[in-house]
């Protein structure tokens, strides 16, 4: 809707980043070094679960390494993720430990010199031991009367809870009457979902830098998603004044999801400066990486019921999350699962339970859709079959009973609902279903021989942050400020991070667009936590629509601002409201002007000037803004598959990837997205998992990356065979109509694959990933 | 020991200890940090230098094998081709987090070295030892075919 | 004890040993007969620090062989191809001329690993590693290719059927190294073809194979097969060979000689797959194997 009147919002402008990154220039937290500085290694227990009675750290002291142990970090429990209110958080996180849960809890650290002597000073610590147990590495062996308590005593807020069965947290709801439902219904499917364990594999792994500075004050670089909590939780952690840290937005290499919270190797670079009083840098390795974070391991049981005309009746979903040995955002996904499973589809009558489970693994943590994939993987795939069931196509099923516009839509769970006002759903379906040649698609008892082809249809959304009309269980708002500079360029100054989608560019361009002035004449500054106003975190899909709407209002004041000045210059207009403001082609830059008076005009530049040289003062705005809704962003995969029966394998051949994401900013960077969001869910459906070693609660692949698979470019589908298409919605609620796109880009995909593999072969799969084994197994012998 | 090598055109000497690889000896001791760690097992790319004009992976490189010779990196990879390389993955998409791309800017500087016109197919075999987890790589594939059909190498 | 997340450091090389870099063959065998089971010979080093940094190889001694420039090599005599120790998997592309006349090591470096891997990694290296899924196994079991290991005292030749003994152990003596790979030529009227099944395009395989075959007049006179990670060590298969000599060239012959494989193959579960996968599709692959091999034959090389 009318973006071909808009001057910069949906053209496709070259990133600036572009260039110093292809180079290698632009500094990840990895490549910062500082005078002095210190290299830190973490020192973990040979055991996944026990206590520890005494940490002999002699030898490496007596190697010149700076040590700490427990006894030199805080006792109070803390969760690493702010996101949450305070009442709703589940603590159960030291900086150090002397009772590691799984094998990468830290519990000592070291710093040195270099990274050799480090490594040096690491390998001398001593532990003894008082206590071991075997590990817990099963959600339901965990519940199991005789499983070892993981936790006992943890924090919920400021309150002490009692853990019981391993149990970190539980969320119940219902709506409506399911027994009756059930029994009005033709159909009842029920079936059970098991999702694997991911691994982010972001290029970058965690990294932090520790600076203590001249005055005393701390300036931390490091991997985060969120530059505010990670101050605020140093702040708490350590009891340091907020005004005494700085958190730097430094780029960051890929996070989705792994850095909502604040990385441990945060805070034990911060505790290990604190000690030595130098600089410390900690890198994980690849393999403590894998170690740092997973994404929720879901066992999902469905239930749902249709009557003959498709019409549904009811959902049922119990939720057990294997979430690991802490809680990061464990009881907000409880809440989120439901979220997602409500706003798929009008169930009308609702049931759910949800656990969180502890085990002796490593932490689970928010992934790129934030349990959507996994919940959407589950509902795709027993839509189909309902669809099957009740001879139907799925596609038909799916529009009849889709929550979309007008209907009331969870964003994040219980708490945040707004009412939908764009849905290009049907459209993207239509689209989709033309360029992919649904309507020739045949039943899986028709396809022969060794290589057979399938295509398979998945839909989901993912919210546009977790805002909403009331405030609920979740912090989100943003911040922006932008000054006009003495020559008409402008700096405009976020702490909202970027995680390489381009979400920066985006505000620059909606600034620009507000303003009238290129985009390259708007600085995007370097910042931290002392020059911006808070920010929750670039997550939730939110960094476009509530980030860039807070770039946007700032740019709303200014531009009021900007037409008072004007009409101290333009001094026969009398009411600054009369002036417009855009971007003349002719002297290629803004100019503020009345419609219709060729003399009622001036450049921003020389109104930026004026206000300089005649001590106006400078013209700048601060914004904070939460947003009143959470749209969500519908998308939609067909996936063209094809199984070689002998071997199992499967190829991805044809792709259609459908996103409704209001006015797109940036195209290029959105295509982008939902390439990378399908070869996420093509590996998540087929490749990826972290499996571990029953008797010593190892992962199999002890971290290294040989053995935990992601695809290559030959494993992706070529460039003419995948689609991208854009559904023509606007967002009423978003800056110039658009919505997020990071998380939906993702969410359908396992489920449209799983149908596609189903279309193939005729077989349903329950356990992600969906691999050749699996395949060759349900196929016996593959003749 | 010290070895002297040639670094991005300039001439370097370093002193190192044989167990020091590569990547860490360009990264901490000469301060080009264009390569980078990611798996540090040979597994992602994202290390790779140009050694005497081949690619390699610095993080399983001794900087003892550099002695001698001329390593090249993102950073000091120049000329027509480079800066056409580089708008086309600008212009296309190609960079998102960015911290795959030096690695990737490297091996599709190669690549146009060795084979004028790389049809996708051969573009997609000869990066293959690049992950990247952003761009489901159709936009990078797409940059360097840009170059490809703007003539490559003049 | 200590957490194995301690010992590993995949950033760094966790430990530090004696380093020694002969300029010479002679220099270098002097060394290990000096050194023995403590010198470790580094080559490529992508399968050696990787271990080191896992710390599954710990060696006091490294004795960097790269500046021994004559041993990087690939020639053609009037019987067999030589390959040098220090030869990369990318010599052997770029020697196509040569080594198209055994195809199936052409296919093996054409999936092996990356460009990056295949400029550092020496085909020598790859044997040494001793990997029950080596590449370039199955292609040199099929070929029936010979190693030529050298010590101070003088060289042996061992033929590749008893190279490999167990996972990462070879035939070769702690003050021998690996000189020479040599492959007879093939006679006319035959090929070679090797593929393999792996997660991804970047891995290792979870199951290989190679075939060799020599047909006269549409009747198999010559066949050989080898697989890759579905044993203790990269195996030949003598029961599906047999099932193949003397038979006519056909898909049919093909398909029912691959079932006899299960017979010399012992596959386990592994994090990369099962043994009832490798024990399912070592067959097919195999018949796939035959077929592109006899496909070869008479027409173009690959």
């Amino acid at each position: 809707m009318g973006s071909t009147n808009y001057k910069f919002i949906g053209r496709d402008i070259p990133r600036r980043d572009a260039e110093i990154k292809t180079k290698g220039l632009l500094e990840f937290s990895s490549d910062i070094y500082v005078p002095g500085m210190l290299y830190g290694r973490i020192v973990y227990s040979p055991y996944p679960f026990a206590d520890i009675e005494e940490i002999d750290t002699r030898d490496a002291e007596s190697m010149g390494a700076t040590v700490i142990t427990p006894k030199d970090v805080p006792r109070k429990l803390f969760n690493i993720r702010l996101v949450s209110v305070e009442e709703v958080t589940f603590k159960d996180w030291n900086v150090l430990t002397m009772s590691p849960r799984y094998l990468g809890d830290p519990v000592a650290a070291v710093a040195a010199p270099s990274e050799y002597l480090a490594q040096k000073a690491a390998e001398a610590i001593k532990f003894k031991f008082k206590k071991i147990y075997r590990p817990v590495l099963d959600a339901f062996e965990a519940m199991s009367l005789d499983a070892p308590a993981i936790r006992e005593r943890i924090l919920k807020g400021e309150q002490e809870v009692t853990v019981s069965k391993n149990v970190g947290a539980e969320l119940n709801f219902s709506e409506g009457d399911i027994d009756r439902a059930e029994k009005e219904s033709d159909v009842v499917l029920e079936r059970s979902f098991k999702t694997n364990r991911r691994y982010h594999f972001q290029l970058e792994t965690k990294a932090s830098l520790c600076v203590p500075e001249v005055d005393g004050r701390l300036s931390v670089y490091t991997t985060t998603q969120t530059i505010h909590n990670t101050r605020i939780l140093i702040g708490q952690v350590f009891g340091i004044p907020l005004s005494r840290i700085s958190v730097k937005r430094i780029p960051i290499g890929g996070s989705f999801g792994s850095s909502i919270q604040t990385n441990l190797v945060t805070l034990i670079s911060v505790a290990l400066c604190l000690k030595s009083g130098k600089p410390v840098k900690i890198v994980l390795t690849r393999e403590e990486d894998m170690y740092d974070h997973a994404d929720y391991e879901m066992h999902l049981k469905l239930r749902i019921g249709a009557k003959r005309t498709g019409e549904l009746t009811f959902g049922e979903m119990h939720n057990i999350m294997d979430i690991g040995a802490h809680q990061v955002q464990a009881y907000p996904l409880l809440g989120t699962a439901l979220g997602w499973f409500v706003s798929l589809y009008k169930w009308k009558n609702i049931l759910y339970e949800g656990k969180a489970v502890y085990t002796t693994k490593t932490p689970s943590c928010a992934f790129r859709g934030y349990g959507a994939p996994q919940v959407s993987w589950a509902v795709e795939s027993l839509m189909d079959e309902l669809a099957e069931e009740l001879k139907m196509d799925p596609l038909v099923l799916k529009l009849k009973n889709y929550v979309g516009l007008g209907d009331v839509f969870w964003g994040q769970g219980p708490t945040v609902r707004s009412i939908i006002r764009s849905d290009g759903v049907k459209e993207l379906v239509e689209r989709g279903k033309q360029l992919i040649g649904w309507d020739k698609r045949q039943p899986p008892s028709a396809k022969k021989g060794r290589f057979r082809n399938g295509i398979g249809f998945g839909r989901s959304f993912h919210t546009s942050g977790a805002g909403g009309p009331i405030s609920g269980e979740v912090i989100d708002y943003s911040g922006a400020t932008l000054k006009l500079n003495e020559d008409g360029s402008l700096d405009y100054i976020t702490a909202l991070q970027d995680h390489g989608g381009g979400t920066l560019e985006a505000h620059a361009k909606i600034i620009a667009e507000e303003l009238g002035v290129p985009p390259h004449l708007i600085n995007i500054v370097p910042a931290d936590t002392s020059i911006t106003v808070y920010d929750v975190n670039t997550h939730a899909s939110r960094g476009t629509y509530v980030g860039g709407e807070a770039a946007r209002r700032a740019a709303q004041m200014v531009k009021s601002k900007v037409f008072e000045a004007a009409t101290r210059m333009l001094p026969k207009a009398v009411n600054p409201e009369a002036f417009k403001i855009r971007y003349d082609e002719a002297l290629e830059q803004a100019v503020v002007y009345i419609e219709g008076m060729k003399d009622m005009k001036v450049t921003l530049a020389e109104i930026a000037k004026a206000s300089w040289q005649r001590n106006w003062g400078t013209i700048a705005a601060t914004v904070s803004y939460r947003a009143t809704s959470a749209p969500p962003t519908f998308t939609v995969f067909f996936v063209e598959v094809e199984v070689d029966t002998y071997t199992g394998t499967v190829k991805p051949k044809r792709v259609v990837a459908g996103a409704d994401l209001g006015t797109p900013i940036n195209p290029k960077l959105a295509e982008g997205q939902l390439h990378g969001g399908f070869v996420m869910g093509w590996s998540m459906a087929y490749l990826e998992d972290t499996p571990y070693q029953r008797e010593t609660g190892e992962l199999m692949n002890r971290g290294m990356a040989v053995d935990y698979k992601i695809p290559t470019f030959e494993d992706a589908p070529s460039i003419e065979d995948f689609k991208v298409i854009f559904a023509n919605t606007y967002e009423p609620t978003g800056p110039f109509g658009a919505k997020g796109l990071g998380e939906a880009a993702l969410n359908p995909v396992a489920g449209a694959v799983a149908n596609a593999i189903y279309n193939a072969i005729g077989v349903r799969f329950y356990t992600l990933p969906i691999t050749p084994e699996k395949i060759l197994e349900s196929l016996s012998g593959g003749e | 020991m010290i070895i002297k090598f040639r670094l991005d055109g300039r001439d370097v000497s370093v002193e190192v200890e044989p167990n020091e690889l590569l990547l860490n000896v360009l990264r901490d001791k000469l301060g080009v940090k264009a390569p980078k760690y990611s798996c540090g097992i040979g597994e992602c790319g994202a290390c790779t230098v140009l050694l005497d004009g081949e690619p390699v992976l610095s993080c399983l490189t001794l900087a003892v094998d550099a002695n001698g010779r001329e390593v090249t990196t993102a950073s000091g990879i120049k000329g027509e081709e480079a800066e056409m390389l580089m708008k086309a993955f600008a212009e296309e998409g190609a960079v998102q987090c960015g911290f795959c791309t030096p690695g990737m800017f490297v091996m599709s500087y190669a690549l146009l070295h060795e084979k004028k016109r790389p049809t996708e197919e051969e573009i997609r075999e000869y990066l293959r030892g690049n992950l990247c987890r952003c761009t489901g790589y159709v936009n990078i594939v797409r940059g360097i075919e840009k170059v490809v059909e703007m003539g490559g190498k003049k | 004890m200590m957490s194995s997340l301690n010992r590993m450091n995949t950033r760094i090389i966790p430990f530090s040993f004696s380093y020694h870099e002969p300029t010479s063959l002679e220099e270098a065998l002097s060394l290990l007969s000096k050194l023995g089971a403590d010198g470790k010979i580094l080559a490529g080093g992508t399968d050696l620090i990787v271990k080191m940094k896992a710390r599954q190889a710990e060696p006091r001694h490294i004795i960097n062989i790269k500046k021994i420039k004559e041993l990087r090599y690939i020639t053609v005599d009037e019987d067999k191809i030589r390959i040098g120790a220090l030869a990369t998997w990318r010599d052997l592309e770029k020697s196509s001329h040569i080594i198209s006349r055994i195809p199936s090591l052409l296919d093996a470096a054409s999936v092996m690993g990356g460009v990056q891997i295949r400029n550092m990694a020496t085909i020598a290296g790859n044997i040494c590693n001793a990997s029950p899924a080596a590449d370039s196994a199955p292609p040199f079991l099929v070929h029936g290719a010979r190693v030529k290991a050298m010590s101070e005292k003088g060289a042996r030749f061992v033929p590749i059927d008893s190279f490999f003994i167990a996972p990462g152990k070879t035939a070769l003596m702690p003050e021998e190294m690996v000189v020479e790979i040599e492959i007879p030529l093939p006679p006319p009227s035959s090929s070679s073809a090797f593929l393999k099944l792996a997660r991804t395009s970047m891995d290792l395989a979870k199951v290989s194979a190679a075939a060799y075959l020599k047909v006269d007049g549409g009747t198999i006179e010559e066949a050989r097969v080898a697989l890759g990670a579905v044993a203790p060590k990269p195996i030949r298969a003598p029961s599906v060979e047999k099932e193949l000599i003397g038979k006519p060239a056909t898909e049919e012959t093909f398909k029912n000689a691959s079932k006899h494989v299960v017979k010399d193959i012992s596959p386990i579960d592994d994090i990369r797959s099962t043994a009832s996968y490798r024990k399912k599709t070592s067959p097919y692959l195999v018949t796939d194997a035959l077929l592109t091999a006899l496909s070869r034959i008479g027409g173009e090389k690959r």
